[in-house]
């Protein structure tokens, strides 16, 4: 399983950050084709983006791109452009029917086939940006075995909710848990949206706290600052890795011995506490270890 | 004179103007800005690949350079040509 | 011809210089002798040193054509002293100066015309921006002489450079020529640069915007060593003189870089109780200070000084108790002016006592930790701080081969690439300090550390934090990503010489060939 403790949006037209984003380490990147580009550069960011794939480095990141709505006339020549260049992933904005994503993903198998790819190469995430999209969640995380991750929208999902985003979240309280529990029943991961006060360390801090205790599997970041900050919260503290470390070893023993019951620290551990370690360890990027 | 340009003047982009010319008056290619000095030599045979690999023989074409590397030149460059070819006059 | 320690090639002698002496090694060269000193005189009697203008002070300074005349630049970009002198030189009829400089800013791209009639001869010091340019195209008949902060008062000291007058601009002066660089609203701060000036001087010219009744306090530069004092209507502009108080970058690439270096630090043997760390007023460095601020919190390491320039953030580390004292040769801003002027730990050097390889002991002898910039560096880690890609000489060499040479880990830190131009070559354009002294490079994609310091190895390792990418790596990715370099087209003539804080010749600089 591949990190997404943070996924870095960079915009589309910027040679500074498409070349550079790498360097700061996220564990996956956004490469921006919708909001942060003009509609007179679309064509212009959309070459820049397909030779940075083609050409540029990202070191051990996972490259996306967010392509154009499905609403729009642009998004199949992102695709054509964006897929046989290297984009592993392509990150869908407004989505809010399975039908859409059941589209992209037979427009993705052409496109694939033509370039020569490993067909069902391309992952899918899907942005949910309205009421609608939210409650379809499920469906639409099933819509096609290419999903890869929900993610809840910002601000054009507060808008449609008809309230705005306030600095403690509330009105994104609910959608998020709907959200985590909607990608959990479907098997796909849930990122969260991006904490738009770029200079407000503590006000990050928080809300990253708040949506790993939620369940998140990671977020959605807009400057490289924000990295370290999100990546020291998911990671796991020392004392967590090791006790991971103690339940699963101890698990693994009762099992290699046929005891059903495990004990650690003079504590009874089942199933799900044993689950929850390994999961601990995956995100301190140990999982070999538990294999 | 139909020109169209693509790119910034943002760091490590370039701005490229491509402009009609005559036919058989060639391709030509001046280069200004930060890394002239330097990279002259290895900018003005990155325009001019694309030039070649879009077929096109008469245009002039004109950099001004902010630090941009080959594959951001370039991809600037076919930018500029398509804008040029397709009437989207900038 | 010879081949000096870095490989250089270096002509016997340079016409307008003189005989070269080749670099040997970082710390190969032992003086002999004993020290230079200005004239002797004696005032018998007398109240009062006030004359009433700059032209009476230059006629009473005895200063003839083709003598040498100094200045410090405590002023910065704010200097009003430099060109108010030789606009008075000028109109004096003197010409053919040696302008002896601790440093020049873009303030005095004035002196072009003096320079172009012949009223300035020769520059002995940093060149930047327009003048800069001028010297690298050829503008002036000798060459520039680019000496370190230790390595000027070095040339003074050991006879070197004789400063004919010193002119020395005084934010506050009594009638009797002490010199205070506090109490105005020119305040300077520190004096440091000053101090050597007006000991080996055979005359010295105090120029002040503040005189006041015998005796001032504070005093940086004493009477004993000053014959004239003028006053003016402005030494300088306040704005250009102190900046205000710097905030840390935001820049996520400085952040990125900073944060790397400060990791180095903290894995580094250096990073303990008692550590001492000079970091000047660049954004990188400063933040790296921040990020070691934080990591000497949660370690909880004190420090023993801070040395050099002195910004804002530093008084506030002070203050904190973060280090016991403040080594100033040179005061950046508001804050640090104000603290100089109060805190008794808050203490003023001079350049000598800073950096002079030849004296009984410089204050960098005893860092542990410097952070510095660079154009470029090359292979043997050789650092390149005065020209630029171009070949242009556009910068003073500053503390760069004091501090690189005093300190435990001396660290560059900087952008791999500058837009397409790279900090790493194979070979640096001009050589300002010998990668013998030069311990780590940083840059975006991590730590890349002189093979030499094993023991800087091992602790990276060991730590864990700190991504390491060798040297070779690093030039072949630079040289991936930019692709090949066109050289840079030179005349034969020489226009600039690189010193040795020790007074050999590292390097020197060629006229540019003008491009079509």
């Amino acid at each position: 399983m591949s990190l997404r403790r943070t996924m870095l949006y960079l915009p589309g037209n910027n040679p500074n950050m498409l070349l550079r984003g790498h360097l700061f380490r996220p564990d996956g990147l956004i490469l921006d084709l919708e909001d942060a580009v003009a509609p007179s550069e679309k064509d212009a960011a959309r070459i820049l983006v397909r030779d940075v794939l083609c050409r540029g480095e990202f070191g051990g990141c996972e490259v996306t791109v967010r392509i154009n709505g499905m609403d729009t006339e642009l998004w199949r020549e992102d695709v054509a452009a964006v897929v046989p260049a290297g984009a592993t992933g392509l990150r869908v904005p407004k989505v809010e029917n399975p039908r859409d994503i059941r589209l992209l993903d037979e427009y993705l198998g052409e496109v694939e086939s033509q370039a020569g790819i490993a067909e069902g190469r391309t992952a899918i995430f899907c942005l949910l940006e309205t009421a609608l999209g939210i409650w379809r969640a499920y469906d639409i995380a099933t819509a096609s075995p290419r999903v890869a991750a929900l993610i809840p929208g910002g601000e054009d999902l507060t808008a449609d909710l008809r309230t705005n985003r306030s600095a403690d979240g509330t009105e994104l309280a609910t959608i998020r848990s709907l959200l985590v529990v909607a990608a959990r029943a479907a098997g796909v991961d849930a990122l969260d949206t991006v904490y738009p006060r770029v200079a407000d360390d503590e006000g990050l801090r928080r809300e990253v706290a708040f949506i790993k205790q939620l369940g998140f599997d990671g977020k959605s970041v807009i400057h490289p600052n924000q990295i370290p900050i999100v990546h020291d919260i998911f990671t796991p503290t020392e004392a967590e890795v090791e006790k991971a470390k103690r339940i699963v070893a101890a698990a693994r023993d009762a099992a290699a011995r046929g005891l059903g019951a495990v004990q650690v620290d003079g504590r009874m551990v089942d199933k799900p506490v044993v689950r929850r370690a390994e999961f601990t360890l995956s995100r301190a990027g140990l999982s070999g270890e538990v294999m | 004179m139909k020109t169209a340009s693509a790119g910034t003047v943002e760091s490590m982009d370039c701005i490229v103007t491509a402009s009609e010319a005559d036919p058989g008056s060639g391709v030509t290619v001046q280069i200004a800005g930060a890394s002239a000095a330097r990279f002259g030599s290895a900018m003005r045979a990155a325009v001019l690949s694309v030039v070649s690999k879009m077929g096109i023989t008469d245009v002039t074409l004109s950099v001004q350079d902010n630090g941009a590397l080959d594959l951001v030149l370039q991809a600037r460059t076919e930018a500029a040509l398509e804008r040029l070819k397709g009437g989207d006059v900038a | 011809m010879s081949i000096n320690a870095v490989g250089r090639h270096l002509p016997d002698a340079i016409p307008g210089y003189g005989p070269v002496k080749p670099f040997q090694g970082a710390a190969a060269r032992v003086p002999e002798g004993h020290r230079d000193g200005g004239r002797l005189r004696a005032v018998y009697g007398g109240k009062d040193k006030v004359l009433p203008d700059l032209k009476a002070a230059i006629a009473a300074s005895g200063l003839q054509s083709g003598m040498t005349i100094s200045f410090h630049h405590h002023l910065r970009n704010g200097d009003h002293v430099i060109n108010a002198v030789v606009d008075a030189c000028a109109e004096m009829g003197l010409r053919d100066l040696v302008l002896f400089p601790t440093a020049l800013f873009g303030v005095h791209k004035k002196l072009i015309p003096h320079i172009k009639s012949g009223v300035i001869r020769r520059i002995m010091g940093s060149v930047n921006g327009p003048i800069g340019q001028l010297v690298s195209e050829g503008g002036m008949e000798d060459p520039v002489v680019l000496r370190s902060h230790g390595g000027r008062p070095r040339a003074v000291t050991s006879g070197d450079v004789h400063i004919d007058v010193a002119f020395v601009g005084a934010p506050t002066a009594d009638r009797y020529g002490n010199i205070s660089g506090v109490g105005s609203r020119s305040a300077c701060g520190s004096l440091g640069y000053a101090h050597t000036d007006a000991m080996y001087a055979d005359c010295v010219v105090a120029v002040t915007d503040n005189l006041q009744p015998y005796p001032i306090s504070r005093i940086s530069i004493p009477q004993h060593y000053v014959d004239f004092v003028v006053a003016v209507e402005s030494i300088g502009d306040p704005a250009g003189i102190v900046s205000g108080s710097t905030q840390i970058t935001r820049d996520p690439l400085r952040l990125l870089i900073s944060r790397y270096a400060s990791q180095l630090i903290e894995a580094s043997p250096c990073f303990k109780n008692g550590i001492s760390f000079q970091t000047g007023a660049g954004g990188i460095p400063l933040a790296v200070t921040a990020f070691l601020k934080d990591a000497m919190k949660r370690r909880n390491v004190k420090g023993s000084f801070g040395l050099g320039g002195i910004t804002g953030y530093f008084v506030d580390l002070l203050r904190e108790g973060y280090v016991e004292r403040l080594l100033d040769v040179q005061s950046f801003d508001l804050e640090a002016v104000k603290s100089i002027a109060e805190n008794p730990d808050h203490i003023e050097i001079s350049a000598d006592w800073y950096a002079n390889p030849w004296n009984s002991g410089a204050a960098v002898n005893a860092l542990d930790v410097v952070i510095l910039g660079a154009t470029e560096l090359d292979r043997d880690f050789n650092a390149n701080v005065n020209t630029e890609a171009d070949g242009a000489l556009l910068h003073g060499t500053g503390g760069h081969q004091d501090t690189a040479a005093g300190a435990g880990l001396t660290i560059i830190a900087q952008p791999l690439l500058r837009g397409r131009i790279p900090c790493v070559v194979d070979a640096v354009y001009s050589v300002t300090t010998p990668g013998e002294v030069v311990d780590a490079l940083v840059t975006e994609f991590g730590v890349t550390l002189n093979p030499r310091r094993t023991d800087l190895v091992e602790a990276c390792r060991e730590a864990k934090t700190v991504p390491l990418v060798p040297m070779e790596e690093l030039v072949d990715r630079a040289k991936k990503l930019t692709g090949p370099m066109d050289p840079v087209v030179t005349e034969e003539r020489i226009v600039g010489v690189i010193e040795w804080r020790d007074g050999t010749v590292l390097d020197v600089v060629r006229q540019l060939t003008p491009r079509k």
